[in-house]
Order: C-alpha cells, then sequence, then structure tokens
C-alpha cells in the first residue's frame, strides 16, 4: 500500500531545502570563486601545496565545513524528493530516510576526515 | 452457460482513416511512466521543462559531489598523484566538462531560485517569464565562465 507523506512533512522539507538551496547560492559561489577564479592556470587549479596552504586557512577550513554539510543536506533531500515519487508504502518511507541519514553521515564524516589530513600536511 | 459477445460493429468507410488522424503522432505520444514521468522532456510545457531540468541537473550535481569527493582523495596520495591529475584535468575534455559542470550548478540553483522566490510568495507568479529571464542570465555566466576556463587568465 502506498501512503503519501503529510502536508506538515512535505512543506518541512520543502522549507529545508530552499534554505539549504539558498545557503548554497553563496557558498557554492565563494567555492568556485575561491577554487577556480583567483587561480591564473588553465582550469583555474591550484598546486599541491596551493591546495593545503588554502585548506588550512582557519576560515577556509570552517566555509569549506559548513559547505561540505549543507550541500550533503540538500542532496539528500533532493534525493529524498525523487524517490518518494516512486510511491512508497510508510515502512519504506522509514527505511529510506534512515538510510539517507547515514549515507549524508557517512559523507560529511569522510569530507572532514579528507579536510582534516590534507590541513594537517599544510 | 456464458453468453456469447457481441460483435464489434462494422465502422463506416472513413472513421478508421479520422481515428487513426486522432491519434497522437510518433514517438513523442509514448511518455515514460508515473513516477519517471518528469525525466521525459517531449512536448512538455515551459514548467515541465524547468521541474525535469531542475531534477536531472540535480542528480547530475549528487553523482558530481562523490566524484568530486573521490578526485580529492589523489591529494591523500602526495605531489605526485595530485599532479597526475592536474594533467588529466586540463586537457579541453575535461575543461568542457567544468563548463558543463557550471552549466549545472547555474540552471540547477537559478532554477531553485526562482522556485523558492515563487513558494515563498516573495514575487508574484509569473513562472515562465522567470524561468527565461533567469536562463538568460545564466547563459552569460555560462559564457564568461566558459572563457575564463579555456583562457586560464580572470
Amino acid at each position: 500500500m502506498s501512503v503519501s507523506t503529510g502536508p506538515s512533512t512535505r512543506s518541512r522539507s520543502w522549507r529545508w531545502t530552499a534554505i539549504t538551496g539558498v545557503s548554497l547560492l553563496v557558498l557554492v559561489t565563494i567555492h568556485m570563486v575561491a577554487h577556480h577564479f583567483v587561480v591564473d592556470e588553465v582550469g583555474g587549479l591550484r598546486t599541491y601545496q596551493h591546495v593545503l596552504d588554502y585548506i588550512a586557512t582557519p576560515a577556509i577550513f570552517v566555509i569549506e565545513g559548513i559547505f561540505l554539510v549543507v550541500v550533503t543536506a540538500h542532496a539528500m533531500l533532493g534525493l529524498r524528493s525523487v524517490v518518494l515519487d516512486f510511491g512508497l508504502s510508510e515502512m519504506w518511507r522509514r527505511r529510506l530516510e534512515r538510510a539517507l541519514v547515514v549515507l549524508g553521515i557517512v559523507t560529511v564524516a569522510y569530507g572532514f576526515v579528507l579536510i582534516g589530513v590534507l590541513a594537517s600536511r599544510a | 452457460m456464458g453468453r456469447a459477445p457481441a460483435p464489434t460493429p462494422e465502422r463506416e468507410p472513413g472513421v478508421e482513416e479520422i481515428l487513426r488522424a486522432r491519434a497522437p503522432q510518433g514517438p513523442v505520444s509514448k511518455k515514460l511512466p508515473g513516477p519517471v514521468a518528469w525525466f521525459d522532456v517531449r512536448s512538455r510545457s515551459t514548467g515541465h521543462l524547468a521541474f525535469s531540468m531542475n531534477r536531472i541537473t540535480g542528480l547530475g550535481l549528487v553523482f558530481y559531489l562523490y566524484l568530486h569527493l573521490a578526485v580529492l582523495s589523489t591529494l591523500l596520495g602526495g605531489e605526485d598523484a595530485w599532479n597526475g591529475f592536474l594533467e588529466l584535468a586540463t586537457t579541453p575534455l575535461f575543461l568542457g566538462l567544468d563548463v558543463l559542470l557550471v552549466f549545472g550548478l547555474l540552471a540547477h540553483g537559478l532554477n531553485g531560485t526562482r522556485l523558492s522566490l515563487i513558494g515563498s510568495g516573495f514575487v508574484p507568479n509569473h513562472q515562465k517569464a522567470l524561468f527565461w529571464s533567469f536562463m538568460a542570465f545564466g547563459a552569460i555566466l555560462l559564457v564568461y565562465t566558459a572563457v575564463h576556463v579555456f583562457g586560464g587568465e580572470g
């Protein structure tokens, strides 16, 4: 049996998708400009040492960390809404949400380990 | 004992031609089924096109998020591993994929902004005009980005 999610759940998830989406407009702009528009190399890619120095800057580390959390949350909310179109039952909807929470946590944790290790090498 | 089915009445001459003419023409009439119908943009309205584009670019960006994490993981392999990636990433094909990524970001970001503005009631509901205005703005930014990416200077 297919059970649709209630209006409050839908509006809450829509609100969070919009909030994270608007935050991403700022964060993606910072990320893209800082990574690709201030470097004069072709493609705007930094050298190895430049990447380490960049990520070890405390303000950049915090901004990239926030970016990682927000982009992952937005991605998981988006995936949820695409999969919910298949008309999942209440039980499968809960399983999907739990799976996406786990995937999101693993993604954020891996991202933090990655930037943490790189920052420590600078 | 069941009754025999009623015989199909013979159609008048010319009816078959009319029915054939009324039937939807070509593969466009065969839309994808329910949950993935949004994926099929053939002969759809601007609103549907915007919705489909948002989802297709969104799924592409989720894929890119994990690809990006995988690529950045090469930094853990040290300077040689990163230099190897840089050689590959500065080929025209990969620079073209960078521009494709920016297209996805602009299309998804600007369309999402349009949806947020309308959904939250900040702007009147002129969906079509807003959509094409945002896409025109996005096209200008995309051309600027492409010139920058291939030119290598800001």
